[in-house]
């Protein structure tokens, strides 16, 4: 079974600090996003299970020559093989440009069997990415599976509807996003480290994949993605319980937050 | 078993080094770091002597992340509710070719894994080496996540304490009486605030250095390094009259107390607090550094002992720079020789003598001897602040009797003979 695993490489969250409400990206490493690490495990059972296969990881990049290194995660945990997407125009690129520059590597590295996504990017999670990688394929998709089985032509995924859990069947090919609860994500050991250093890496240019800047340039811009920020009026009432209480009513009251 | 030319424990500077010089003359080199990424687990005051430095791989520097030239020093001297500062502001500190650089780990380390990984060494993280594989006395190879891997040549670099080598019986366990600790934070002030209160130019740097009062009178001191944007504020103490102490002072509440101090609080005052970090230091000095060789393997940084605790400055980091360096010679040479045995490696003594680690380790050699006395940091800096305080003080004496007193106070306080036998034992610091 061949599959394609697109993940996208983020600065390590645990690392990283936030400062006058925006993040300290100095000297914080990048790390493949954690729910991919979910789909590339899923991946590998299913490859695993099938007995012959290979798994791709297939991620983009403004071109930045770390991007192999951090690719080397993904083949320690297993892939078989990186292809990058790299060219600086994919730097302000949104969901859409990320889709067609998947899109066309999955493509042109194919053909898969199936392509696997986390739900959802560890820093932007906006879960669009998979949906537009399918459309633009022309696949059928299953979202949030948190199982999965694979007789060869068809897959069976299960997915949790909240009450129920309801299971579902495609065809091959076809993409799958998958939730964190799928696996336990395999922590590489040192052998399959040192292995991965030798493993195929792939980079394809916009141009190879009959696109350019134009075509991956962002169609929307984000004006902000902060929480609203909410002042309080910080007051504070002493003096015995109950008067404490009848104290903070009163103020409630004439704030217009309860009515009496 | 796996095997690979060279594996380097530890991805400190010392292993990135010896890492960077071994895969540019083509050696297949694996460092393993237990941090998150490189620097992670490290920590230092923050400042690095250059200047010996830039003969060792002078392709290497242009790039370094440092945070400033260090243009002026301070040291200061806090006892008896009072600061005397000692200040030197010198083209010959800064100038085109600085003495020394603040710089932050976090930065720095990873800066080299990156050079060391261009170079062609694989930089495997989150990887801790539990053992050292040994056939009888060689040392082969390491266990690490549970896999063997072997090497020709195993370089140890995994920093104070040495646990991998003293549990593989390579050194001795470390001693207390050898080891300071230290605690430092970082506080983030803006650019401009920093330049304003040490009185520097843009982009310059200061280094102050505290004696006395900040670790009550044991060995030890504290310092402050400006970064860019943030100043390194620590506090360094020995830890075995730490660990002798009859009250309860705990060793992080002398940062603490520090930064509560009359004299630090201006100098920290807006600061916003970013990071908090303790790390043990090697004082043994000369006289207590392990064996740097064997069979199938070397030491280097301060895993073999080079840090040097001078007084109020630690020494550590050129040090460990060079060690990594002659460590990555001394590999090369074995291999050019086809032999790793004891008898091989033995020219790491030869590069470390030809570098300035042995000829600064050798200088240092009174340095633990002379710290032990109390006197320096319990006397003294008290003393120095009366003798000033008898000078600037104006009262009802006349200012003819006025110096009279203050030089029968210096009298007082400093012709002793004990102070003979101080000034003495620190004639090589
Ligand atoms: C508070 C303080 C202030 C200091 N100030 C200065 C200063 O201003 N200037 C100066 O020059 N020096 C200073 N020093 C000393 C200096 O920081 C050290 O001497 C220097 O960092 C030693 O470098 P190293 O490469 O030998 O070890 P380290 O930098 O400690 O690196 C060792 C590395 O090995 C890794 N490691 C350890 N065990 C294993 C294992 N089993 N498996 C895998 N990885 C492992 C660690 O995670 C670490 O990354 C200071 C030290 C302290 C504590």
């Amino acid at each position: 079974m061949d599959i394609a695993v697109c993940v996208k490489t983020n600065p390590d969250l645990q690392l990283m600090r936030v400062k006058d409400r925006a993040p300290v990206l100095e000297a914080v490493p990048f790390k493949v996003g954690d729910l991919d690490k979910n789909a590339l495990e899923a991946a590998l059972l299913l490859r695993d299970a099938a007995g012959d296969g290979r798994v791709v990881a297939v991620t983009v990049s403004e071109g930045d020559r770390k991007i192999r290194e951090t690719m080397k995660e993904a083949l320690a945990i297993g892939a078989d093989e990186a292809v990058i997407v790299s060219d600086p125009a994919l730097d302000q690129s949104d969901q859409a440009g990320v889709a067609l520059a998947l899109a066309g590597a999955i493509g042109k590295a194919g053909p898969f069997d199936l392509v696997l996504f986390g739900e959802g990017s560890t820093d932007g999670y906006s879960g669009q990415v998979p949906s537009r990688v399918a459309e633009l394929l022309g696949l059928p998709e299953i979202g949030y599976a948190r199982s999965l089985q694979s007789t060869g032509a068809v897959l069976r995924a299960e997915r949790s509807m909240g009450e129920s859990i309801e299971t579902l069947e495609t065809a091959l090919p076809a993409a799958v996003t998958v939730v964190s609860e799928i696996n336990e994500p395999r922590i590489p050991s040192l052998m399959n480290i040192m292995k991965a250093g030798k493993k195929p890496v792939v980079e394809y240019a916009l141009g190879d994949l009959a696109l350019d800047a134009a075509a991956v340039a962002p169609r929307r811009a984000v004006r902000s993605n902060l929480a609203e920020e909410q002042s309080r009026k910080h007051v504070l009432f002493d003096g015995e319980p109950a008067a404490q209480a009848e104290a903070l009513i009163n103020a409630l009251v004439a704030e217009g937050v309860l009515g009496r | 078993m796996e095997k690979v030319e060279c594996i380097v424990v530890g991805g400190g500077l010392a292993g990135l080094v010896a890492a960077y010089g071994l895969a540019r003359e083509g050696v297949e080199v694996m460092v393993l770091e237990r941090g998150n990424y490189a620097g992670a687990k490290n920590v230092t005051g923050g400042r690095l002597y250059m200047r010996p430095l830039r003969r060792i791989y002078p392709e290497l520097w242009d790039d370094m992340p440092f945070e400033r030239p260090v243009a002026r020093e301070l040291i200061t001297m806090l006892g008896d509710g009072a600061a005397t500062t000692v200040e030197l502001a010198s083209e010959r500190l800064s100038g085109p070719s600085p003495q020394s650089y603040t710089i932050q780990r976090a930065k720095l380390d990873q800066w080299l894994a990156d050079k060391a990984t261009a170079a062609g060494a694989m930089v495997v993280t989150d990887m801790k080496a539990d053992e050292l594989l040994r056939d009888g006395e060689r040392v082969i190879g390491v266990r690490a996540g549970g896999d063997e891997v072997g090497a020709e040549v195993t370089i140890i670099a995994e920093g104070v304490l040495g646990l991998l080598s003293g549990g593989a019986g390579l050194r001795e366990q470390p001693r207390a009486a050898d080891h300071a600790v230290g605690f430092k934070e970082i506080i983030e002030l803006p650019p401009g605030v920093i330049e304003d209160r040490w009185r520097l130019n843009e982009g310059e740097g200061a280094a102050q250095l505290f004696m006395g009062d900040v670790t009550r009178g044991m060995t030890g001191g504290g310092f402050l390094y400006t970064n860019r944007a943030s100043i390194a504020l620590g506090v360094v103490v020995s830890m075995e009259q730490m660990r002798t102490r009859s009250d309860e002072l705990e060793s992080w509440e002398l940062l603490d107390a520090f930064k509560e101090a009359a004299q630090i609080k201006p100098l920290v005052r807006g600061g916003e607090l970013a990071e908090y970090s303790a790390h043990a230091v090697f004082e043994g000095g000369i006289d207590k550094l392990p064996r740097s060789y064997g069979a199938g393997y070397l030491l280097a940084g301060e895993a073999a002992g080079f840090a040097l605790n001078a007084l109020v400055t630690v020494r550590g980091m050129d040090l460990a720079i060079a060690s990594g360096w002659a460590a990555a010679r001394a590999a090369l040479a074995a291999r050019a020789a086809g032999d790793s045995s004891a008898a091989a490696l033995a020219v790491y003594e030869r590069f470390l003598r030809e570098t300035f680690v042995m000829r600064a380790m050798e200088a240092g050699r009174g340095v633990p001897r002379a710290i032990e006395n109390r006197r320096l940091f319990s006397e003294y800096p008290g003393a120095v602040a009366r003798l000033l305080e008898g000078f600037f003080a104006v009262d009802d004496e006349s200012s003819a009797t006025l110096v009279r007193t203050s030089l029968r106070g210096a009298r007082r306080e400093f012709l002793k003979i004990d102070t003979l036998k101080d000034l003495w034992s620190l004639r090589k610091v």
